[in-house]
């Protein structure tokens, strides 16, 4: 399959494709994150109130949490490069679409349901399966890499869309920032490729492996590799890393929507320390994610990193709660930051070392989804609680008591007996695979 | 019902959050002065440069390879056409 002249390309297509699905995903997400930029100006101009502009950005939320699963289903039969595109051509043409914005009923329908669905192609549980299929040593590292970047998009993007407002006006940065989706295009298409063995390479860009005999071996499979994503939820480990998941939703989506109003009225610090604290803790995030990855690849026991990750969280919701002053907010800052996106790229490398890549995109797609009810879940109860109590104290106390039992559930899966890295390799028959 | 979607609202983008918005422009502005031009086109330019960069790498490692499978084939003529 690979001849020696073409390893010795020092750089392995993989991380084209991982470059590719980096950019994508930045303009996709930045795209979306966006949607708040644009709410004052148009409401201003139609009249309408937040109430009714809401509408769309919360058709927008369900629409994309319940589409993932099916994108991930299309991912897997159709392949994701196919998906990718045409998400993409949807997505960026949506997104000048909205720029043509007379009435709030297209509004709903253009970002609340097109964009949300084409927003699903080129989401991370999809991207995540396509790294799995280029990386296996290192599918940790490159899934880290991705949601970091991803992370780096909504930072970077959504002052882009702000400044092109403050520029131009609404109409003209919906239309700015559907160009700069419809840009992807290119690089999709030449680097966005199924697996390495459409470009004759194999994972990781290694040569084919050998045997100490010196003979070729089969990929290792582990014992729960699937076929369709149903099999999949007849085992313990998803079940572990979904109920883990939906707590990871719901500690980082309670944060998003409350951290600033409770640093503000509950430890009275100004809104603009409260940001910086905010922002801090999102810069973090991005070397937690990539620390994570990194780590997992290099030492392995992703389960053990992963259930790490919660513990620590854990531990940042216990000072929240204990440490009433600016330091403390500082401190839970530190501690939280790195652990808020590192779940990521442990969750689905996990997953695909224990399931396998056939059902990938659809099982990852199903995990994003408890991600999601998880998120709203926290934060509707936080909203419920705080309206009832007039603190934020109780609702951070039970999510952040959760993740002590995900913690367990993370660590308490068998990763030594499913996953595919435990597996020994399979002697091919004499001849090669 | 209102609340329900004001508080997906305010969720609508993790670094979407107005007071963090306000903080990184505030920061911005130090930093390029207010004029939003400057600064569409610093960020515009650095979230262009990412797949053009892409691209120029892929062709420059496309075409050192090409050259040097070349160069191997002509070391093979030549060593074939040798005495």
């Amino acid at each position: 399959m690979q001849t020696p002249a073409t390893t010795k390309n020092p750089i392995y297509f993989g991380w084209y494709v991982c470059a590719a699905s980096i950019f994508i995903g930045f303009v996709a997400i930045g795209a979306r994150n966006s949607f708040g930029v644009f709410v004052v100006p148009m409401s201003d101009e139609f009249g309408w109130n937040r109430f009714t502009i809401s509408v769309a950005a919360a058709l927008g939320v369900l629409v994309s949490g319940l589409v993932q699963p099916f994108m991930g289903q299309v991912f897997d039969r159709t392949g994701g490069r196919k998906l990718i595109l045409i998400s993409l051509v949807i997505l960026g043409g949506s997104t000048i679409m909205l720029s043509l914005t007379f009435h709030v009923l297209f509004l709903v329908f253009m970002f609340g349901i097109v964009a949300s669905i084409a927003q699903g192609g080129p989401a991370l549980s999809n991207t995540a399966a396509l790294m799995s299929r280029w990386f296996k040593r290192k599918r940790a590292t490159a899934i880290s890499i991705n949601s970091a970047a991803l992370s780096l998009g909504g930072l970077v993007m959504v002052p882009f869309s702000m400044y092109l407002l403050q520029a131009t006006n609404w109409r003209i940065a919906w239309v700015g920032l559907g160009v700069i989706v419809l840009l992807s295009l290119p690089l999709a298409y030449f680097f966005i490729h199924e697996r390495p063995s459409q470009r004759g390479l194999y994972p990781d860009g290694e040569p084919e492996p050998l045997t100490e005999a010196g003979g070729g071996r089969n990929e290792a499979t582990g014992p729960l590799e699937v076929e369709t994503w149903k099999e999949s939820f007849k085992s313990a480990p998803i079940w572990q890393m979904a109920a883990s998941y939906c707590v990871c939703g719901a500690t980082t989506f309670i944060l998003s929507v409350h951290f600033i109003p409770f640093a503000i009225e509950e430890r009275g610090i100004s809104g603009s320390t409260a940001a910086t604290i905010f922002g801090y803790m999102m810069g973090l995030n991005i070397i937690g994610s990539l620390g994570a990855g990194i780590l997992a690849d290099k030492i392995g026991g992703i389960k053990n990193w992963l259930a790490l990750v919660y513990l620590m969280r854990g531990m940042a919701y216990i000072l929240l709660i204990t440490v009433d002053s600016v330091a403390g907010l500082w401190i839970f800052a530190s501690v939280a930051g790195f652990s808020w996106v590192a779940t990521l790229p442990l969750t689905s490398s996990l997953t695909a070392d224990v399931y396998g890549l056939k059902a990938l995109g659809t099982i990852s797609g199903i995990t994003f989804m408890f991600h999601q009810i998880g998120g709203f879940g926290s934060v509707l109860l936080a909203g419920l609680l705080f309206d009832i109590t007039g603190s934020y104290t109780l609702p951070f106390a039970i999510v952040g008591a959760l993740l002590f039992p995900a913690a367990l559930s993370a660590f308490t899966i068998k990763e030594r007996k499913y996953s595919t890295r435990y597996q020994p390799a399979v002697p091919a028959p004499a001849g090669g695979d | 019902m209102a609340f329900f979607f004001n508080f997906i609202l305010a969720h609508q983008g993790d670094s979407a959050d107005p007071e963090l918005l306000h903080w990184i422009k505030e920061r911005l502005d130090g930093i390029f002065g207010p004029e939003p031009w400057v600064i569409v086109a610093i960020m515009g330019f650095a979230v262009l440069a990412i797949p053009v960069s892409v691209g120029l790498l892929y062709l420059l490692q496309a075409n050192r390879r090409a050259s040097a499978e070349l160069r191997v084939d002509q070391d093979r003529l030549d060593r074939e056409k040798a005495p």
